[in-house]
């Protein structure tokens, strides 16, 4: 689908970067946030940074991912989708169903190990399957999990099943022309269904229980937690940095002018000879995976998986981030998801100084979804560029 | 001269309402043609069924040397058969660079993996020169479109159907807002233009259709009303009552 | 002056009468038959007690049949008593007052009737209660037959409906009269008939007697008796009857050897371990059934275990499994199972008349939800996602009213109003704040009204409470209106239906018949060529905004009224209520309501199909409304030609 992100600079490096002096800084910047991160983690540098810590921060970046995804489906293309986290969750569930089989077959071939009569492969599968499936009542593997002992095949399963539910979902929806808030809608009842599907308990996947003990990496039960989390770190900055990378390529140049005039005005993108579906659907699913790739990365760090992760305000927040971050630039979305995300765990953790008003008291933990929701609709209004905005104004000025 | 389009015994209504109705005619190739005719004679939903934005209910629209039918076809594939259009309102991407929309219309592969990897080159930036100074925007190239004052959005937007290279040109009012100067250089620009490839123009002032100097086509309630040059159709009665005489 | 001395020789006579009645004396005139009854005794003697018509007598025989009545050896008086253990207190028979305390359990005689005499007892109980003066006796009596329908209850049962003077109670009695013949009626016509008439009783009750009627139970036999009332013949290893099922019964039946289980081959294969190896095999190479059965067989040669049974179709071959009615009556059976399955086709009519009346009242739910929506979609281009919040708003104004008008009626008649109120002016207020400079920027409108969304959702945490509070509904919407036994439907929902088609009428009327309603219609289909006819778009679509919420604040009130009161209870309807528009069309209310039409049946037939799972049944019908949407992009009620702006 799309040719590989590290031969796309070599390909033509000078005018690419060039073209776009942001990638540059911005890969600059990432490198220095990753090294200064591990260079005071707990497992590779001076311990300033806990090990939860490097996993917030590491999650952060992959909710940057996923952002930049956003960015491109919104800001570029104009597909305001609010559906986006339903692959992230897709993603997560792909890479958790591999977790979760690999580390209870470990375990119950060791229990096992004790028992006189060896076990035939029926029961090794039964015994896992009714470890795995015991809290919904069931004792068998379903359909979904056949490819589940196989982690390359999982790992596929990251950027097929974002990719093809896409594909056809895109397919549909572009092809009977639905644009603007009929869309938004239509992606959010995607979401929705794909969040009650998964809250069945004979969904396969659990239901309400979701996936949990993802942080414990079949094979590498004897690494300690700090290095697993500092590897997964590293491995979500190198995708925020290969996703940005691909990206800023993709949207350079022509196809970027073609996608943005798709963005404002469709129409006229069609009588040019433009088969508009075909754009939209190409980044419709291209951001798609991405969003996959992102979840697969992100619930090893989070631990536990549940449906409540698509539940279509997720996607909506996820909205709100690239707004706030600023739409149509790719380090907007990146800010916008760090900053909000990050400022929304200092605040619901209880970080932040409670404020006495001497008849009233603002506990933060009450407060915040308040200040969040009305200084977004403060940005709406006033501030439509986002904090992105302000990188352009500083440009402007300093040339 | 050879039949580019022809369209015999199209009919399409709106909730009862026949905004076309039995109505056939023919452009050559090369060839420029002005149609008039007052509102609601359906000169727009003629425009819209040729380009395929709307289905007609009857009749037979064809196109080229072969002869292939146009209805049923989605409109970037009859854009990519060679018809252009132009819309009433300038309609150019303003966010972006004169050079850029221009880049955007040329003709090229239309696929995504086509423009995805799509190099620009020197054969491109050399049509994309050349358009610019047939519009008149040689050194406004970089700027961005949405600066163009009205008429230069319209001859950007002539440009961008010049860019496309295409058999049929269908133009909608080009002179609407514009200064008597910026006139003149778009009926020279269209005339140009029609040495080469079949031009339809369909506008409400007779001055500039006079300017034109082609074959007029009359349209009424949907249908032809009256065809020929310019003079032969003023003198005809019908169209003196529906349409002049007002 | 007379009456006052007439009226003190009344209370001088009044002790004296009920002396004259006393319980205990008329219990000591049979004191030995009571306290040693045998069955041929005890009818006179019950006759005669009821024949009294003494109020302590039905506790009395209740306590009898009970064994709880003790009789003093000394004086041969009757006593309930209150046991403490080592001491006892005894109790009038007739008031229960305290009589004596500290009796010791030596001078005491517990009765002790026999099965037979209980029986005897039991019947005059109902007897007397099936007449007792009291209604509520007499229906207790009823509920009593009807828990556990027995044949002794017949005879007292049908002596009493003829004095019956209440009509309901006598049509129950009637009613139970005939379960108790079709199940224990004398004659097979007499029964036959008495089923007959059950096929108009779709009542639970009824059902049950058919089924108690057509109980089987299965049986084995080499040859079936010749009269045996068959239902069906079973199949080993069909559904019903899985071939192990079928072969331990045999095994119980018949003594055949049991069935080695995997379970016993285990066992035995452990049992037989020699230095790592059994039957000579080595327990690592014991990774399939395959080779463990092998070695059992090897073991079961050594007469180590039982052989396995191989021949197991063989030997099933050779019996007749069939489930064989209870009833021997070949005529009652089939009666029964003809009445059965009319009776199945009118539950299964009366149901769908129900799932069809709970779709419509869902309906009404998601279009009182929805409309407010639509108008504002509508006219605006708007989506409102803190329409859910106002929802919640109007919601929480009810419950607020409440707390300040504690008559339930009262305060709802103040609430609908006010709920309209406080959401018509916090929809007036986000127009102007918010939406009015969001106009054609449609998706940012929708963020920015998610965003007030948000900060409204969590302002009703801090100021509520996270936990769910209470809108009560007035006590005259309480309860169901009863249909059959199979049909029924709440008072609240018919009134929530009422509400919706009251606004429907509403909106119809504002919008074809005022000139508000012309000005909204114009600005809907032109806003362009409206506002040139000098409509100002400004109030147009602040009035609609107004009006959009202010419904939402009244659907609220509704929800609020049969669904709890939550800060959350918006977002549980706005994404149906999206639904509902989108498909329903835009910029119609015919399309809103045939929307919210199209979605309560869907849900209520999903979940019909696929009861056990709503889960799922959303879940598919969202599926569905995506699909829909692929082939009706503009909804059931479409705008059609240029107005549609496409």
């Amino acid at each position: 689908m799309t040719r590989p992100s590290d031969a796309t600079p070599t390909s033509k490096p000078r005018s690419f970067i060039a073209n776009n002096p942001s990638v540059l800084w911005f890969l600059l910047a990432l490198a220095l946030f990753t090294l200064g991160v591990t260079a005071l983690s707990e497992a590779t540098g001076s311990g300033v940074i806990s090990t939860s810590f490097v996993k917030t921060l590491g999650k952060t970046l992959c909710l940057c991912l996923i952002a930049i995804a956003m960015d491109v489906v919104w800001g570029y293309c104009g597909i305001l989708s609010l559906g986006h986290f339903a692959f992230f969750g897709i993603g997560g569930y792909a890479i958790g169903m591999w977790l979760m089989y690999a580390r209870t077959q470990a375990i119950v071939v060791e229990n096992l190990s004790a028992s006189v009569i060896p076990p035939t492969p029926a029961e090794l599968s039964d015994a896992i399957a009714s470890q795995i499936f015991g809290v919904v009542g069931a004792s068998e593997f379903p359909a979904i999990w056949a490819f589940s002992h196989s982690l390359v095949l999982q790992l596929a399963m990251v950027v097929l099943i974002p990719g093809l539910l896409a594909l056809v979902f895109g397919w549909l929806a572009f092809r009977s022309r639905v644009t603007g808030v009929y869309l938004s809608i239509l992606t959010q009842a995607m979401t929705l269904a794909l969040a009650l599907y998964l809250f069945q308990n004979d969904s396969g996947l659990r239901g309400n229980n979701g996936l949990s003990g993802l942080q414990n990496i079949p094979g590498f039960e004897q690494v300690p937690q700090a290095q697993i989390s500092m590897a997964f770190f590293w491995a979500s900055a190198v995708a925020l940095g290969l996703g940005y990378v691909m990206f800023a390529w993709v949207l350079r140049g022509k196809f970027g002018n073609v996608i943005r005039a798709i963005r404002d005005d469709e129409a006229r993108v069609r009588f040019l000879g433009y088969h508009v579906e075909s754009y939209k659907l190409f980044i419709f699913t291209l951001t798609a995976i991405v969003a996959g790739i992102a979840g697969a990365l992100y619930y090893p760090q989070a631990g536990i998986i549940n449906p409540g992760e698509v539940a279509p305000i997720a996607s909506i927040y996820l909205a709100v981030w690239v707004a706030i971050g600023g739409r149509g630039r790719l380090y907007g979305a990146v800010i916008g998801a760090a900053l909000v995300s990050l400022l929304s765990s200092w605040f619901t953790g209880g970080g932040a100084p409670a404020i006495n008003l001497g008849f009233y008291t603002i506990q933060w933990t009450d407060w915040w979804l308040v200040l969040l929701g009305f200084s977004f609709v403060a940005v709406t209004l006033f501030f439509p560029g986002g904090i992105g905005s302000l990188f352009d104004k500083l440009v402007r000025r300093s040339s | 001269m050879t039949t580019l389009l022809e369209i015999s015994g199209v009919s399409v209504s709106f909730d009862g309402f026949k905004a076309i109705n039995n109505l056939s005619f023919q452009i050559g190739e090369p060839e420029l043609r002005a149609i008039i005719g007052p509102n609601g004679a359906g000169k727009t939903t003629f425009m819209d069924i040729v380009t395929g934005k709307t289905k007609p209910d009857q009749g037979r629209v064809l196109w080229g040397d072969k002869g292939i039918s146009l209805i049923g076809l989605s409109e970037s594939r009859i854009s990519r058969e060679g018809i252009g259009r132009k819309f009433q309102k300038p309609t150019v991407f303003e966010a972006q660079s004169v050079r850029d929309n221009l880049a955007m219309a040329l003709r090229n592969p239309r696929g995504p993996f086509d423009v995805l990897f799509y190099r620009k080159n020197a054969g491109g930036a050399a049509r994309i020169e050349k358009v610019a100074e047939q519009i008149g925007l040689s050194d406004a190239l970089e700027r961005t479109a949405g600066e163009l004052s009205h008429g230069q959005k319209q001859w950007l937007e002539i440009g961008m159907l010049l860019a496309q290279e295409p058999r049929l040109l269908l133009v909608d009012e080009p002179a609407a807002g514009m200064t008597p100067a910026e006139r003149q250089k778009t009926t020279d620009i269209l005339v140009e233009a029609a040495r080469t490839r079949a031009v339809v123009v369909v506008e409400h002032d007779m001055d500039f259709v006079r300017r034109l100097d082609c074959k007029v086509t009359v349209l009424n309630e949907g249908s032809v009303l009256a065809e020929g040059s310019l003079d032969h159709v003023t003198q005809n009665p019908e169209v003196i009552d529906v349409y002049l005489g007002r | 002056m007379l009456r006052v001395v007439f009226a003190a020789l009344m209370l001088l006579f009044l002790p004296l009468s009920a002396t004259a009645q006393d319980f205990q004396t008329l219990l000591q005139v049979h004191k030995d038959e009571i306290a040693k009854p045998s069955r041929r005794s005890v009818g006179p003697v019950l006759a005669e007690l009821v024949a009294s018509g003494h109020p302590a007598l039905p506790a009395f025989l209740e306590a009898w049949q009970g064994k709880n009545v003790y009789q003093r050896l000394s004086d041969g008086l009757f006593f309930y008593i209150e046991d403490h253990g080592d001491t006892i207190t005894l109790l009038d028979i007739e008031t229960r007052n305290v009589s004596a305390q500290n009796v010791a359990a030596g001078t005491l005689d517990q009765i002790k009737p026999n099965g037979g005499v209980r029986r005897a007892i039991g019947e005059a109980l109902v007897q007397f209660r099936l007449s007792a003066p009291d209604p509520a006796q007499r229906r207790e009596a009823l509920d009593a037959i009807s828990r556990n329908l027995d044949p002794s209850q017949l005879g007292p049962l049908q002596a009493s409906i003829a004095d019956e003077p209440d009509a309901v109670l006598r049509l129950r009695k009637e009613r139970l009269a005939n379960y108790l013949i079709a199940r224990f009626g004398d004659t097979s016509e007499a029964r036959v008939a008495a089923i007959e008439n059950l096929s108009d009783d779709l009542s639970v009750d009824g059902r049950a007697v058919l089924s108690q009627i057509l109980r089987t139970r299965l049986t084995a036999a080499q040859n079936l008796p010749d009269d045996a009332n068959v239902a069906r013949i079973l199949t080993p290893g069909d559904e019903n009857l899985s071939r192990s099922a079928a072969y331990d019964m045999l095994v119980a039946q018949a003594g055949l050897p049991p069935i080695v289980t995997d379970q016993d081959v285990l066992k035995t294969i452990e049992a037989n371990i020699d230095g790592g190896r059994s039957g000579g095999v080595a327990l690592a190479a014991m990774t399939s059934w395959d080779m463990r059965y092998r070695t059992y067989d090897t073991l079961a040669d050594q007469g180590l275990a039982p052989p396995r049974v191989t021949d197991l179709d063989a030997i099933l071959a050779n019996w007749t499994f069939a489930e064989l009615y209870e009833e021997t009556d070949t005529a009652v059976t089939t009666a029964a199972t003809r009445i059965q399955e009319s009776v199945a086709t009118r539950v299964a009519f009366s149901q769908t008349v129900d799932i069809g009346l709970d779709a419509v009242s869902l309906a009404s739910i998601y279009f009182l939800a929805a409309i407010g929506l639509a108008i504002t979609f509508g006219v605006m281009g708007v989506i409102n996602m803190a329409h859910g919040e106002f929802i919640m708003m109007g919601a929480y104004t009810g419950y607020v009213v409440q707390l300040f008008i504690p008559d339930y009626t009262l305060s709802l008649i103040v609430a609908l109003p006010l709920s309209f109120a406080v959401t018509f002016a916090a929809g007036v207020a986000m127009e102007r704040l918010v939406i009015r400079w969001l106009y054609h920027r449609p998706l940012e409108t929708l963020l920015a009204t998610f965003g007030i969304s948000i900060a409204l959702q969590q302002l009703a945490k801090n100021i509520f409470g996270t936990q769910a509070r209470p809108l009560t509904s007035p006590g005259w919407l309480d309860g169901a209106w009863m249909i059959n036994d199979v049909i029924q439907i709440a008072y609240i929902r018919i009134a929530i239906f009422v509400l919706a088609v009251l606004f429907l009428g509403l909106l119809l009327f504002v919008l074809k018949k005022t000139r508000l309603g012309l000005e909204v219609r114009a600005v809907t289909q032109n806003p362009r060529m409206a506002s040139s006819m000098g409509i100002n778009p400004d109030k147009i679509n602040m009035l609609t905004f107004g009006l959009g919420s202010g419904i939402a604040g009244i659907a609220g009130v509704a929800i609020g009224l049969y669904a709890k009161v939550t800060s959350e209870m918006g977002s549980d309807y706005i994404v149906q209520s999206f639904m509902t528009v989108v498909v329903g069309g835009v910029g119609n209310v015919w399309g809103t309501l045939a929307g919210a039409g199209l979605i309560g049946v869907l849900q209520k037939w999903i979940e019909w199909l696929n009861p056990s799972n709503t889960l799922a049944a959303q879940t598919y019908m969202i599926l569905f409304i995506i699909l829909f949407i692929q082939f009706r992009p503009k909804g059931i009620v479409a705008l059609k030609g240029r107005a549609a702006g496409d």
